[in-house]
Parts: C-alpha cells; structure tokens; sequence
C-alpha cells in the first residue's frame, strides 16, 4: 500500500489529487474543531457581509458564516455518497465478475437488462424514488449504490471476460473447481485493481450526483450545511454577493478534480489506462 | 448579401416595436398549469383576471372602496340592503351591455356549492340580489354587513357575462369574456397567456396594445428574467433580490406596505396541533423582529401576532407578543411533550421567503426544545398537493380587509380555512362584527377575535410585508399601490405607439 502511495506520489498530477482528497477528508473529520462559529447560528446583525478578518468568507442570507459551512458542507455528501461507492463497487463488482465468467445465456439476457438500466435517465428517476420514498441519506444510499453499481458491473463484467479467457481460470475449471472458489480466488485477485479504480471514480460523480440532488431540494435538508444546498439558496445572489456560492463550488470542485485526478493515479499505478477503458 | 442584412434589419425593428407594444408580466404556476380564467374557481389565474374583469368597486388611494362598474352605493340604516348604481354604457369584450342582471349573476354564483368557490365562506352573507334596473342592483343580505363594499372590492369578485356564461350558477364559466381593460386572445397557462388591448373599455385608452402572461414558476428565474429583458415586471423581491435592481437605471424599485404575509400553518384538527399548547408554543418561540430582520431586510416587514389583520387595517389590534422561551417549554411540558418536540413542516418556494422563515423558526424553536424537520415540496403544484394537505405547511396571502381575511381564513365553513379552524363561538363573533353598526364597537369585537388567534389560533404569522416590486425603467404609470390595486391599463412602455 505505501508502495501504491509512493508511485501515485511521484507524479505532480497524482500528487494534486492524492492531496487534494486526504485534504477534504481531514477537512471533513477536523470540522468541528477548524469551523470558528457554529454553521448554523443566525445573525440577524451579519447578513451577507463581505468576506472580512471574522468571516473569512463573508456570511450568507441568514447571516451564517459561509467558512463555518464551507467546512463543514462535505461533511454529508462525503459519508453519503463514500458510503453509497462502496456499495456500487461491492455489488456491481461482484455481480460483473459473475457474469464476465459465466459467460453464456445468463450472461447475454443479464446484460440486456443492464442496457436498460444505463439507458435510463437516472437523475429523473432518482427523483421519482425519493418523491415517494423520501428525501434523505436511507433513501438516496441504496439507489446510488443501486444505479452506479449497474455500470460498474458492466464495466467490470468486460474486464472479466478477458481475464477468464485466461489459462489460468482455464486451468481452474479443468481442475473441476467450482464456480465460487474461481470467482473468489482466480478473478477477484485479477480485478481488485479495477474495482478499486472504478469505486473512486464512481465516488467523484456521486458527490456531484448528490450535489444535484442538494440543490434541486432533494439532497440534505436545511439547516445542513451542504455544498449543493449552499448554491441553490445563495444563487440568486450571484452578481451581488458571489461568496455564497462560490466557495462551495471551490470545495465541491476541488474535491471531485482531487477524486479523479487520484482514480487516474491508482490507475496508471496499478498498470491500467483509464483512457482506453470502456466508458459507461 | 444586401437582402438577407435588409430582411434581418426589418424582423429585428419590427420584432422590437412588437416588443414596445407588449406588457409582459412573470406568472407563477402556483397551480402547476390547472388554473382558471374564472375569477372564483379556487384555482383562479389571478395575473389574468386581473386585467380581463372588472370589479363593482376598487381599493381608493385611501384603502376605501372606490367606484369602478359602481359609481355609487348606499345602504338602509340598518346596513342589511345594499344598492348599487351601475356605471353606464359599458359593454364586455363580446359587445354584450353590462347590466345588472350581469351584477345579480356575478354575485349569486359565488355561493354555488358545486363551484365551491373560496370566496364562498364570505360571500354567503347574501341573501339574493334584486335588480331594480338595468343599472340598479340592490343586495339583499342575510344579516346587517357595515362593511360589505369591502367584500366586494374583493380581487376576485368579478363581473362576469351572464348570457355568455348562459347563466349557470353552478358552473365555471372559462369564457374569459369581461369588461376589463385587456381582452383574451391565447389561453396557455403553462405557456404565455396573451391578452390584447379592449378598444371599448370604459376606462379609456389602454396604456398599451398587448399583454402576455408569461409562465415562470421560479423566483430566481424570474429575477434573471427580468434582468435579461426577457419580461417588463416583477413582484414581490425578497431582500437580498433587491440590491440587483436598485441603484440601477434600468430599472425602478418600489417598496409599498402591504398586508400580505407569508405564514406558516398548523391543523388545528391533527395531532399534535390539535393542542392549543403546542400551537403557542410554537408561536411563542419565535423572535418575530429577529425574524423579520433576517428574512425580509430591516425594512421589509412589520411584526405581527399570528392574526392577518394587518397594519393599515383599520380594525388591528396591537398584542403583546414577546418570545418567551420559558413559557414555551411550560406550556409544552403540560402538553406531555417535556422531553421535546419533533415535527416535520412542509416547505417550498411558494411565497418570498417561505423557506427562509421555516429555516429561521427551526432555529429559533429549538432553544424551546421543539425540533423542526424540514420537508421540501416543488413549488409547481404546492398549492394542490401539500397545502391543506399535511399537518404544518407554509402559506401566502394578498392583502385583504380584516372582515375579509377573518372570514375566508377561520370561518368553520371557508373553503380556504387552511387552519381547520373549527369554533362556533369564533363564527359567531364574525357575525356579531358584521352586525354591529358603532364603529367602536365593531372595532372591539374584532380585537378580540384577533387576541383569540394568538392564544389558541393554528396560524405562524410573524410578520406583514412590505411589497417590493421592480419593473423596467421604460415603464410609466405603475402606482405605488398593492399588486391587486395596479392599474395596467394606466401602464405604459415607452417606445410603444401609444
């Protein structure tokens, strides 16, 4: 692992990224000890200051200090949507394995379904799940760990075919192992690169899925200090006091550039090509 | 090469003179594409009926009612039958002549229990209405009414034609045919409403030749709107909105005392709202002033006591309404809620400020020990999907005289009584109001029906509002009156032909 962390090191843009991610998540967990206010408390004496000396930057329509938000703003989003990664990656990963080395009719037919699946508009349909099941993270967890494992698995369920073509997994079946100890033994070992590669680029576009939800009214709920909350309640003040909204596409940016120039590190680290991958 | 430049140079000026013709005013989708052109139906279009009906009387400069179809009205000492003299020579947009059987019709069918009009609660305090001339009506009512023009002046209580409206009492009528200063040409609620200048108004020359109505449910996307020309005006800013207007030649900013307010509501019917207890001490939580400050700007608002009697009502009456923590968590440890609170309110950008005022309240209920979970509704639809429905819900309404709003808002019986605000003895006090013919009196009578809100009522009005509106500099005429009280007609857009 120290040796992974090196090699992703060695290179300014893995560097940026390796930095930029252990940045936001020690952001995430120090929170409480970095904020200088509460980012809740409402000023009625301190509405949308300027960033100034006691707000480094600035204060929001309810007179809450935006650096006390900032930091405490991915807070939600990282748990949520680090959590709901790992899920996508578990089952996607797993699911893609099987069917990369079952092969067959069971292979075929799955994957139609998995066409269907990624044909879906899923934002739209992620909202329709929430306006019937309800805002929040119970809800919003399992169906981004449901829509982004759907393209894991097919990604992953690619990578899989190639390598049971291999004289190994060959060997393996001519041995008469079953299925299970060929997954977990001959495959997995073989794709644990990938999967860990796509779980950190599935966590990238979770956050900025998350994000979406926030700032349509479906994400974290007032008073949460979140990203994508931040903007939608301060966009509309753009042009007269940008801070607001701002500095939380600063945060939200930096740590989805910091994901994915990291993905790409632990990518080229581990020997893969992101660039020739298949996209989904 | 010349051709195409001349041809695009003529689209363009005559695309920009059609422009200068047009008024063109943000709808808001309160009813998500489901409104109606008829003036009562609960799901009224009111940017459109304001400008395609005409009303018997109008608010005056002075908040008292002032002649429109009516030139004149007077009453019996005993205030029970009203008579009305009929503006002459007015005729709707399909050349029918406005009589008073049109007066009889129009006032008649806003007690019709199939249309169950919100108006209905208000209105039923008519008897019938005889017509004693083509330009007389008198109305007859159930009990004495000192006030009734004000019932009248009502934005919705509109004139409409009986015969094209083939006289049915119980039936929407979505003809569009008024005696306003605009006339319907497209009907596209989702879309752009286009209304035209009424050549025969009995007002005079209309300010300009077209109107359209134009659907944009969002208030920043109206904001932005307004701001890229797209659209001429704009209601209601809210207080961090108006730096972006003020200051700026383009536009105008006026600010005008209203009695509109954004509240929050609790079912008076539903647990745990249907203890009076709970219900104060929410109310009792709330730093009303602080409030205001943080979500209006300190100049936008002036507080009030959970009664929607406002400030330039004649019949207000001034409670003492101080947050008081202690009594809070008093009055809800009686309840059985010692150990706390925990309630969901439904919130959405229906109304300047509606979430802001739930995210303050939340903040402030809590050193009471009350949590305030937040539910985020679309605001496209709110109006048929979440309010009335849940328990506690955020609400809006336009100014109304205290007889008015008291009846439409807490009468047992009013299609929009949102509280389920249910009293006989509350009822009849309004009854006894209308009644009573010493001013005083009736002003005392009315008190106490505001001092019964605060103390057990189901409604969180911590403020009125001031209204903020911002329109284009080339507009001319826009008085600084409530929105309801704008005289479009008298509006004109530089550049038009007019």
């Amino acid at each position: 692992m120290l040796k992974l962390l090196a090699t992703i090191a060695s290179k300014p843009s893995g560097a940026l990224g390796l930095g930029l991610t252990l940045f936001h998540l020690a952001l995430a967990v120090l929170a409480p000890w970095i904020a200088p206010f509460d980012p809740t408390a409402q000023n009625a004496d301190a509405i949308l200051l300027a960033p100034n000396a006691t707000h480094l930057m600035g204060t929001d329509t309810l007179g809450r200090d935006v650096f006390s938000r900032v930091v405490h703003g991915g807070r939600l989003a990282i748990a949520v949507t680090f959590t709901a990664a790992v899920i996508a990656t578990l089952w996607g990963g797993f699911a893609g394995i099987f069917f990369g080395t079952v092969g067959g009719r069971v292979d075929e037919y799955s994957m139609r379904i998995v066409d269907a699946f990624l044909s879906m508009p899923w934002l739209l349909f992620l909202l329709l799940i929430i306006s019937i099941g309800g805002a929040g993270p119970l809800t919003i967890i399992p169906n981004l760990g449901f829509f982004y494992g759907v393209a894991v698995l097919r990604v992953v369920r690619g990578a899989a075919m190639q390598v049971s073509a291999r004289d190994f997994v060959t060997a393996a079946k001519a041995r008469g192992e079953a299925l299970w100890p060929i997954l977990t033994r001959e495959m997995f070992p073989n794709l644990s690169d990938i999967l860990l590669v796509e779980g950190a680029m599935r966590w990238s576009w979770m956050l900025l899925a998350f994000s979406s939800l926030s700032f349509l009214g479906f994400g974290a709920t007032p008073p949460t200090p979140d990203w994508g909350l931040m903007v939608a309640q301060e966009r509309g003040l753009l042009s007269t006091a940008p801070w607001g909204v701002f500095w939380p596409c600063v945060a939200l940016s930096s740590l989805i550039i910091g994901i994915n120039l990291l993905a790409d590190a632990v990518g080229k680290a581990l020997g893969l090509d992101r660039a020739t991958a298949v996209a989904v | 090469m010349k051709k195409p430049l001349l041809l695009t140079a003529a689209i363009a000026m005559a695309s920009s003179a059609a422009t200068a013709e047009t008024l063109r005013i943000p709808h808001e989708l309160g009813y998500g594409g489901s409104e109606s052109i008829d003036p009562i139906s609960p799901q009224r279009f009111y940017e459109a009926i304001q400008n395609v009906y005409s009303r018997l009387v109008r608010q005056g400069e002075d908040g008292r009612p002032s002649a429109d179809l009516a030139l004149e009205w007077s009453a019996t000492p005993d205030a029970k039958e009203w008579t009305f003299k009929l503006r002459p020579g007015v005729t709707f947009h399909n050349g029918n002549a406005f009589t008073a059987e049109d007066v009889a019709f129009s006032l008649m069918r806003t007690q019709s229990e199939t249309i169950d009009s919100p108006t209905k609660g208000v209105m039923e305090v008519i008897d019938h209405v005889e017509v004693v001339d083509e330009l007389t009506a008198k109305v007859v009512l159930k009990q004495t009414h000192a006030d009734f023009p004000l019932l009248v002046m009502d934005y919705r209580i509109k004139m409409l034609d009986a015969e094209t409206c083939n006289g049915d009492l119980d039936a929407l009528c979505e003809s569009g045919i008024g005696t306003g200063p605009f006339q319907l040409v497209d009907y596209d609620p989702l879309g752009t409403t286009t209304l035209k200048r009424f050549g025969n108004y009995y007002g005079g020359t209309v300010g300009t030749e077209n109107m359209e109505l134009i659907a944009i449910a969002d208030q920043d996307a109206r904001v932005a709107a307004l701001q890229a020309g797209q659209i001429d005006f704009i209601y209601a800013l809210s207080a961090e909105q108006v730096p972006l207007f003020e200051g700026n030649p383009n536009f105008t900013v006026q600010s005008v005392p209203t009695g509109r307010w954004v509240g929050l509501v609790m079912n008076t019917q539903t647990e745990p709202f249907n203890d009076p207890r709970v219900r104060k001490a929410i109310r009792m939580s709330a730093d009303r002033d602080a409030l205001g400050k943080l979500v209006y700007g300190k100049d936008g608002y002036i507080t009030s006591c959970d009664h929607p009697v406002w400030s330039g009502d004649q019949y207000r009456t001034e409670i003492d309404c101080a947050r008081d923590i202690e009594g809070a968590k008093a009055l809800l440890a009686e309840a059985g809620y010692a150990e706390g609170l925990t309630v969901e309110l439904f919130v959405s950008d229906i109304s300047e400020g509606a979430v802001k005022m739930a995210e303050v309240l939340q903040n402030q209920a809590k050193d009471a020990g009350i949590k305030i979970e937040l539910v985020p509704a679309p605001s496209d639809g709110y109006w048929g999907d979440v309010w009335m429905k849940e328990a506690f819900f955020a609400t809006g309404w336009s100014q109304r005289p205290a007889d008015q709003i008291l009846n439409e808002a807490y009468r047992s019986t009013a299609a929009w009584n949102e509280t389920a605000w249910n009293s006989g003895d509350f009822d009849a006090k309004l009854d006894a109001a209308r009644a009573e013919l010493d001013f005083d009196k009736r002003k005392a009578l009315y008190g106490e029906l505001q001092k019964e809100l605060w103390e057990t009522g189901g409604s969180f009005i911590p403020v009125h509002l001031n209204t903020v509106r911002a329109f284009s500099s080339k507009l001319s005429g826009i008085e600084a009156v409530e929105d309801f009280s704008i005289r479009y007609e008298d509006v004109v857009k530089a550049g038009s032909g007019s």
